[in-house]
């Protein structure tokens, strides 16, 4: 109870609120933006966190995932693209209802649906972290290693990947994380006698490449792409009406949000999806889906500002990143010298509870900035592609150099942006590949562990309920889909025939 | 700017091949490199050798790159367009130009990079190429102390 009040106490700083209510306005801006999102802005903007205390280093970045997650839906609303992968679906109801001269009752749906599921999905990151992290507190070796399996094995249905691709990436990512000194046996291992390569690949240099450079050869291929943003008059709060048609759309999405969310590497992408999925199943008008029903909007934008709050769920008290995004922030913690998990919530409480009641704040400020500023904010999405990605490489390259001031991370940002690229051409997501990077050491430490504690015996892992549980989910999430399929597929000509 | 054309069917065999046969020999590489760690003897090896957990991940990348190949094969839907592989020529540009000065190269590359893509007013080509490098150099050298590395123009700054 002490740390969930010095945790509030500690936001009371001048320093730190202008700080977040900037960061806040900044990841509008970036979420805005197309090609832009919360995960390529708190990659460019890690760099700039590095001489700050970790409280407001971690604000500013989980204030830069909340608003843009949320400002995804003024380019979805308005020009018919949406400015995040979380947003897509806002385009199906939000630009028809923008093309019907209602924008701004569609955006006023966004923002309070948005607010309330983003404050909704911290609740339940206040009262599930510390219980989760309470209850993985006497994890063993093996357990850890079966939970990250876990957590990997979840990367198959992330991304705009398929499945076997998604793993490609992630194993390839992991891989990587064995370059470098083998923590355990101090053999160095594809370093070809350089010392650049004896700590490994640095994360940053990485994500700043796959994320934002990648990005800015993916935009490379769209120059000839010209965008009419629709107009609007204000912002308008939604009516009783669309209070009463929306309720249940928000109120279940925020819960679909969270938990989508909670579920490792799965992000606002899959939980909007589902979000709007099932606002229309339950709707009383199904059919006015994809012409500009209001429920459609709400029951997006609930579900992907839920996801932010519950993916810093397994992030922080697991140290398994729930999200793109927060697999950035995750590597911002580290940076900073802090480890996720259990032990944050018992050495480290006063700093959990202060990134909480950030998220809770950050929520709140979008929802002001959302209502009185997204007239403005949509003038951004004008800014022509040309100006914008010169500027943003400059900003990656400086921010790759500046965290070790390493020119060798300067060309790791670059050769991974280069490669991130065409594994999106050929339909590989680059999200696999950084969550594989960030949790490839973990995995192979907790293997080793492993091993020494079941004295070379890996079959004894079976023997653990917890592990065994694990390994389980891992085969699951692994071959589920599969086996739900074909099963589907045979009984799909018998409900034809009627049988 | 040319726009995507119609699906180039024989670059798009090639590429749907070569992706696999490249993921294949990337493997055989790290796999044969993985041999060449030294051995750690049974009491200090810590439960695992240090080439078993790569080479564990590399059977499993050849394994689910069989997998594609049967199940999900690479589709290239576009050509790799000019503006791209112009963009990644520019990397190279800049790249070259960093040996002679970190910012010069960037301010280079971000002028080059605008003008390819289309931009030709010159106010904005100052504001990308020369204000923006400046005010990050400035940002990171004064705000978070930052050093870069010496050359023509930060010799000047540095003295």
């Amino acid at each position: 109870m002490d740390a969930f009040v010095h945790g509030l106490v500690s936001l009371f700083d001048i320093h730190l609120l202008l700080l977040i209510f900037c960061a806040t306005i900044g990841g509008v801006i970036i979420g805005a933006l197309p090609g832009l999102n919360a995960t390529t802005g708190a990659a460019l903007l890690l760099p700039f966190t590095l001489t700050m205390e970790p409280v407001p280093a971690i604000a500013t970045m989980t204030a830069i995932y909340c608003s843009a997650t949320f400002a995804g839906a003024i380019t979805a609303i308005l020009i018919n693209t949406p400015g995040t992968a979380a947003s897509a679906t806002t385009c199906l109801d939000g630009y028809p209802l923008a093309q019907q001269g209602q924008a701004g009752r569609a955006l006023g749906m966004a923002v309070v649906a948005s607010t309330f599921g983003g404050i909704f999905s911290v609740i339940c990151l206040m009262l599930a972290a510390p219980l989760l992290a309470r209850a993985a507190y006497h994890f063993s070796p093996p357990e850890y290693f079966a939970l990250t399996l876990f957590g990997l094995s979840m990367l198959a249905s992330i991304g705009d990947g398929s499945a076997i691709k998604n793993l490609i990436a992630g194993v390839f990512g992991i891989l990587i994380a064995t370059i470098g000194v083998d923590n355990l046996t101090t053999v160095e291992r594809f370093t070809f006698g350089s010392y650049h390569l004896y700590e490994g690949i640095g994360f940053v240099p990485v994500m700043i490449g796959v994320f934002g450079i990648s990005e800015l050869l993916v935009q490379s291929e769209k120059l000839h792409l010209r965008r009419e943003v629709i107009r609007m008059k204000s912002v308008e709060l939604p009516s009783a009406k669309d209070y009463r048609d929306s309720w249940r759309a928000i109120l279940r999405s925020s819960g679909i949000g969270t938990f989508i969310g909670i579920l490792p590497a799965e992000g606002a992408t899959v939980a909007s999806m589902i979000g709007y999925n099932e606002a229309k199943r339950w709707s009383r008008n199904p059919k006015l889906f994809g012409k500009g029903a209001i429920e459609g909007v709400a029951g997006s934008e609930a579900a992907n500002n839920a996801a932010t709050g519950g993916a810093m769920v397994p992030t922080l008290a697991l140290g398994i990143p729930g999200s793109a995004t927060a697999a950035v922030i995750l590597a911002g913690l580290m940076v900073h010298g802090l480890q996720p998990g259990p032990n944050m919530f018992t050495e480290q409480a006063d700093f959990a509870y202060a990134i909480f009641w950030s998220m809770m704040l950050v929520n709140l400020l979008f929802f002001f900035v959302g209502l009185r500023g997204a007239k403005i904010f949509a003038r951004v999405t004008l800014i022509p592609v040309e100006v914008l990605w010169p500027v943003v490489f400059v900003f990656s390259i400086v921010g790759a150099y500046a965290l070790d001031q390493s020119m060798f991370d300067v060309w790791v940002a670059l050769v991974s942006g280069v490669i991130g690229y065409f594994m999106r051409r050929y339909g590989f997501s680059v999200v696999p590949l950084a969550i594989g990077l960030i949790l490839g050491g973990m995995l192979e430490q907790r293997l080793g562990q492993s091993m020494v504690m079941l004295d070379e015996k890996w079959w004894l892992m079976f023997t653990r309920p917890l592990t065994l549980l694990f390994l389980v989910l891992t085969a699951l999430a692994l071959f589920g889909p599969a086996i739900w399929g074909r099963l589907v597929k045979r009984r799909a000509p018998l409900d034809s025939t009627g049988e | 700017m040319t726009p995507p054309t119609d699906k180039p069917k024989l670059l798009g065999q090639c590429e749907r091949w070569l992706i696999p046969v490249l993921i294949l020999a990337f493997c055989g590489a790290t796999y044969w490199l993985s041999t060449t760690f030294k051995k750690m003897p049974p009491i200090l090896k810590r439960g695992i050798q240090p080439s078993d957990f790569p080479q564990l991940l590399v059977l499993l990348l050849v394994f689910l790159t069989i997998l594609m190949v049967w199940k999900d094969p690479v589709r290239v839907r576009d050509r790799l367009m000019g503006s791209t592989l112009g963009t990644i020529a520019l990397f190279a540009g800049f790249a070259a130009l960093t040996s002679i000065d970190f910012f010069l190269a960037l301010g280079v590359f971000a002028t080059v990079l605008a003008m390819f893509w289309g931009e030709r007013r010159v106010p904005i080509l100052v504001l990308v190429g020369l204000l923006v490098p400046a005010a990050i150099f400035f940002t990171f050298d004064q705000v978070f102390e930052i050093r870069f590395p010496r050359g023509l123009l930060i010799s000047l700054w540095y003295g």
